[in-house]
């Protein structure tokens, strides 16, 4: 299992390409194109932020990209799989294995604890001895004394430092945030997305980020804006990437 | 505000699942209370009317002095618009063309009966028909036996002392004729008016004035009121009541109705306790909304409480919408198999009790969860707080159970029941919250892995709180639903134990112990052999160690047996279903000693060595009292107060032989040419009331089983509100388990795992708290004994464990249907 991650993480193979995505959404009278055309491709261990405006489809692009849903039209190569291709169940699997999430409203289960949170994704890729590496990550976001508490008796950015402790459990290849910081107050948004980015490089995770928050994007190696579903790439981005 | 009760409208409740819920469980509750406590109304008035027509009337005054009593008592019962009727009985000679024979008169006058009806045919092969008075003055009614003895037929005449009476009919049944042996002669029908014309009572003949009442029970009781201070000792009031078969039969099932009641005012509660304690919780953010809009506490109260009343009107409406044409159709079915069908009556004080339980179960169960949504923080808007300890809670419970006690005392009146119920469930959580302790310390060892066991054994223990809360609801359900099923196997049981295919249902009587013999042996040649034939003689009870009974027993004491002649017989064996309380049965070659009926022995005060004088004939007979034993009066055999051994204290006396037996319908003409060797023999033919009861023992047992149904449809709405009151949790949960990798046949299996186990362990707890409340129930209310059910031991939790497991599955539906995205989209 770790062999094939680390595998996976010397390959040079790109990490993500999409080719030709377009969505749809059929509402009642019509349907709503949210995304038009998108071609990328994201390399291993690259840091990727996604700006754009409220409403422009950051989340949807996102979700496609971690394969939680599948494109009208166009393809998604994640990990060398093509998501599209897989069946449902293949999809679950992948994500186990592979996938990260930090959600902007921390998505936590508020039957659980925090440490049953983040034992959660350990217990469902079948990893062994899942309390010790959920114990051991929650001490590394700094909430080693709150191993008890459930959601409701932690602050959001307690909450999302627990969804962050969750994300990288299983040891993910990539990991995908949405707005990690929308809920948070400035300095507390700081110290998580701090938090996120050290984690990101210990782990030598990919990371793809949709953010509001100019300054956490401008620590992203590449920016990618989105505007009415079409997504565009500044020059300058990738220079510095090249 | 406008836009507040728009948020509040009744239409926008509907689609909402708790409200559904609350409303289904309150429409369900309203609808079984009523249509049970409408049904035990009919079942009641027919009982009533039933058991009325046994006694030709509601209520008999017998004078067995041999005098009529004052008139002034019969003018009395008339002022206070009571029914009167008149009897009177005797033994005579009758005399015809060849011959004379003993007959038993009943002479009655024109209103007889009172109750009930008379079949009579007018030739010897004629058809049977059904009139509702008896002769008039100048004819004369007899059994057609007598008709064969004395070779005479309709329009003959015969005479009865000084009077000729023309032969009008023949009497096939009376109404009141049923189980007394006391006409061993055959029985011969006048009008009572005749009865002074022929001469044949003279002072101090042996001779029985009877009077009939029939009316409102309150004025039949004010009568009595009025009467008693009046009555001699050889005066008899009797109602209707008294342990006939039949009325036993659908006392039972009126007892039972009541349970059945009992508990679907349980499990409705129950339903809609749940159903809005999640309401409220799922209201709360609305209210906090509505608080930092500037909506005061006591406002969002009152919006709460004009909701509560619209759910109860149509809680209501929708329950009795329901309950009436289910009442009609069972009222109907009731109806068909009595001969004169009591009119289907909507007893208006039967709708109290679902009214009742509406109000109680929204006012004690529905409104404090939702009464405290008044003090949900403004601030929840900003950010979730956390949720309700279960303390908050506690009041509540107290009231529940409290207003729980109060509902099934008032519904079912009876102490014994609500005590076993509540008894059961008590222990019920005691066991439970053991069980929730155990559970508890040792899950919290299991470690998740991906395999489906393991996560829904760390599923219990992470829901432990609602795992709990589920199972309580789960094995109340099941408990309450299994106490039924369990009393109402052993209702029927008992019923068809009692009268089985091949109940006796011909008695013969007055067999001359020469004979005995030789009506054995004809049929057992006919096919239809005899029970055990008993010898019977008649005596008194006179006194009492050494005292004149009547003195002896203190003069309250009403007692039948002092009153009249008992049959007395003697037997070498205890028939089978008689059961010795006390002291010992004759053993073999014993002489000495009689046997008691309890009952009877209770009422007299009789205790072992008693001594006790009967006088027969103009002897007397004195034994000591060396055993007491029950009697199954019911049982449709020969039964005696009073049991001699063998070569006892009866050899020698004057008996004649009785016994019971099973006649077939097709053998029925065995008895022309029985009557004609045997004519002194006498038959009673009780195979027409046993079929009725047969009869209406089959459709009440029908209306319990559809009226059970009901009750089981309740137990699954109860069971479906408190799944689905988690339902919300488990959808986000299995949403965020999919997006985190887990599989769809993964999170299927391990949560139908959960909810089998939970269903498992809930079944059996639920099964053993049965067993508890039946035994209670069995023992005090239904005088039956009790046995471990076995059968239902697995069964029970099995079919618990799967239909939970399904309920699981049903509520994951959501979860796998839509991809991981738009359920996420959804949950923000
Ligand atoms: N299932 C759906 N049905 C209808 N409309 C949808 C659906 N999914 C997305 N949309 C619409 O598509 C558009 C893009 O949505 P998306 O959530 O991706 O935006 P976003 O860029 O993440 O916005 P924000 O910054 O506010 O989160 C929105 O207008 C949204 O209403
Ligand atoms: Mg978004």
């Amino acid at each position: 299992m770790n062999q094939m991650t680390d595998l996976s993480k010397t390959d040079t193979s790109p990490m993500l390409r999409v080719t030709d995505l377009t969505h749809k959404v059929s509402l009642e009278a019509d349907t709503l194109t949210i995304l038009q055309g998108v071609n990328l491709e994201i390399n291993r261990g690259e840091s990727v932020a996604i700006v754009g405006r409220s409403g422009s489809g950051k989340t949807t692009l996102l979700g496609l990209l971690a394969g939680l849903d599948t494109p009208s039209e166009g393809k998604v190569e994640l990990d060398g799989s093509e998501i599209s291709r897989l069946s449902e169940d293949e999809r679950a699997m992948l994500r186990a294995r592979r996938v990260g999430f930090v959600f902007q409203s921390f998505q936590l289960l508020p039957a659980l604890s925090a440490l049953e949170n983040v034992m959660l994704p350990l217990e469902l890729a079948g990893i062994e001895a899942p309390e010790k590496r959920a114990r051991e990550l929650l001490e590394r976001v700094g909430l080693g004394e709150r191993l008890s508490h459930t959601p409701r008796q932690l602050s959001g950015g307690e909450q999302q430092r627990v969804a962050i402790a969750r994300a990288f459990a299983s040891d993910p290849v990539i990991l995908f945030a949405d707005e990690p910081t929308g809920n948070l107050d400035n300095r507390t948004g700081q110290a998580v997305s701090d938090l996120l980015m050290d984690l990101n490089r210990e782990q030598g995770t990919t990371l793809v980020m949709v953010t509001h928050d100019d300054r956490l994007a401008a620590r992203c190696g590449r920016q990618l804006h989105i505007e009415a579903g079409v997504l565009t790439e500044p020059e300058l981005v990738e220079e510095v990437s090249g | 505000m406008a836009a507040s009760q728009k948020l509040m409208s009744v239409s926008r409740d509907w689609r909402e699942r708790d409200v559904r819920v609350v409303l289904v469980a309150l429409i369900i509750a309203v609808a079984t209370v009523a249509t049970i406590a409408l049904f035990a109304s009919q079942l009641q008035r027919t009982l009533v009317s039933s058991a009325s027509s046994f006694l030709a009337a509601d209520r008999q005054l017998e004078a067995e002095n041999g005098r009529p009593v004052p008139a002034g008592w019969i003018e009395e019962a008339r002022d206070r618009g009571i029914e009167t009727g008149q009897m009177i009985e005797f033994s005579t000679m009758v005399f015809g063309e060849s011959g004379f024979q003993l007959v038993s008169v009943k002479a009655v006058s024109d209103e007889y009966p009172l109750r009930g009806d008379i079949e009579v045919q007018s030739r010897a092969e004629g058809t049977r028909s059904i009139v509702g008075s008896g002769p008039a003055k100048g004819e004369i009614w007899i059994n057609p036996r007598l008709l064969r003895l004395l070779e005479l037929d309709v329009g003959d005449t015969l005479e009865v002392g000084n009077l000729k009476l023309e032969i009008s009919n023949l009497l096939l049944r009376e109404p009141d004729g049923g189980f007394r042996l006391s006409s061993l002669a055959p029985r011969v029908m006048m009008h009572v008016d005749d009865v002074p014309a022929t001469g044949v009572l003279q002072e101090g003949s042996r001779v029985e004035y009877i009077y009939l009442f029939a009316g409102a029970e309150n004025l039949l009781n004010d009568y009595y009121q009025w009467l008693e201070p009046q009555l001699e000792p050889s005066h008899e009031w009797e109602g209707v009541r008294d342990g006939e078969t039949f009325s036993r039969s659908l006392e039972r099932a009126e007892r039972f109705l009541l349970l059945g009641g009992s508990l679907a005012v349980l499990l409705a509660a129950v339903a809609v306790a749940v159903a809005s304690r999640q309401y409220a919780l799922s209201q709360r953010d609305t209210v906090a909304l509505l608080k930092t809009l500037g909506l005061t506490g006591k406002g969002i109260g009152r919006l709460y409480l004009r909701r509560l009343a619209l759910w109860g009107v149509a809680g209501i409406i929708g329950g009795l919408v329901l309950a009436l044409p289910l009442f009609w159709l069972l009222a109907r079915m009731l109806g068909s198999v009595l001969e004169r069908p009591v009119d289907i009556y909507l007893d208006p004080a039967a709708l109290a009790p679902a009214l009742l339980t509406a109000l109680v179960s929204l006012f004690a169960f529905a409104y404090p969860p939702v009464r405290r949504l008044r003090n949900v923080p403004a601030m929840r808007v900003l950010r979730s707080q956390p949720g309700e300890t279960g303390r908050e809670a506690v009041p509540d419970l107290i009231i529940a159970v409290l207003a729980i006690f109060g509902l099934v005392w008032m519904y079912a009146g009876e102490l014994a029941l609500v005590a076993s119920l509540l008894g059961g469930l008590v222990l019920l959580l005691a066991v439970l919250g053991l069980v929730g302790w155990l559970m508890v310390s040792v899950l919290r060892k299991v470690r998740g892995g991906g395999n489906a066991w393991r996560l829904a054994l760390v599923g219990l223990y992470r829901h432990r709180q609602a795992s709990m809360a589920q199972m309580a609801v789960f094995a109340m359900t099941l408990m309450l639903a299994a106490t039924l099923v369990l009393v109402r196997s052993s209702l029927l049981d008992d019923w068809q134990a009692q009268l089985p295919d091949d109940a006796p249902n011909h008695f013969l009587i007055n067999i001359a112990p020469d004979t005995v013999d030789e009506v054995d042996a004809y049929w057992a040649q006919k096919g239809s052999p005899l029970d055990t034939v008993y010898p019977m003689v008649r005596g008194r009870l006179t006194e009492l160690n050494d005292q004149p009974v009547k003195e002896a027993v203190s003069k309250d004491e009403r007692i039948n047996a002092l009153n009249r002649e008992l049959n007395l017989t003697w037997m070498e064996d205890l028939p089978d279903d008689n059961r010795v309380v006390e002291g010992e049965w004759f053993a073999a070659g014993v002489t000495e000693g009689v046997s008691v009926e309890a009952e009877l022995a209770e009422r007299l005060g009789l205790e072992l060595g008693d001594r006790l004088t009967f006088t027969i004939g103009s002897e007397q007979v004195t034994e000591p009292v060396v055993s007491i034993r029950t009697v199954q009066w019911d049982s449709m055999k020969p039964n005696f107060y009073i049991a001699f051994p063998p070569d006892g204290g009866l050899t020698d006396m004057p008996a004649t032989w009785i016994t019971s037996f099973h006649l077939g319908a097709s053998n029925k003409v065995a008895l022309n040419e029985f009557s004609r060797r045997f004519p002194t023999v006498s038959v009673l033919e009780i195979d027409h009331i046993i079929e009725r009861i047969q009869d209406i023992v089959r459709q009440v047992t029908q209306a319990i089983e559809a009226i059970l149904a009901l009750i089981l449809a309740a137990a699954l709405v109860v069971m479906a509100a408190v799944v689905s009151a988690t339902l919300r949790d488990r959808q986000r949960e299995g949403a965020l388990l999919r997006t985190l990798g887990g599989q769809q046949s993964l999170l299927v299996r391990s949560t139908m795992l959960e909810f089998a186990l939970l269903g498992f362990v809930a079944g059996i707890l639920g099964v053993l708290a049965a067993e508890a409340a039946v035994y209670a129930l069995q023992v005090r209310m239904f005088e039956g004994s009790f046995q471990w059910h076995w059968e239902v031991m697995l069964p029970v939790p099995l079919i618990s464990a799967l239909l939970l497991a399904l309920f699981g599955r049903w509520q994951l539906r959501p979860v796998l249907s839509v991809s991981p995205m738009l359920l996420l989209r959804r949950l923000e």
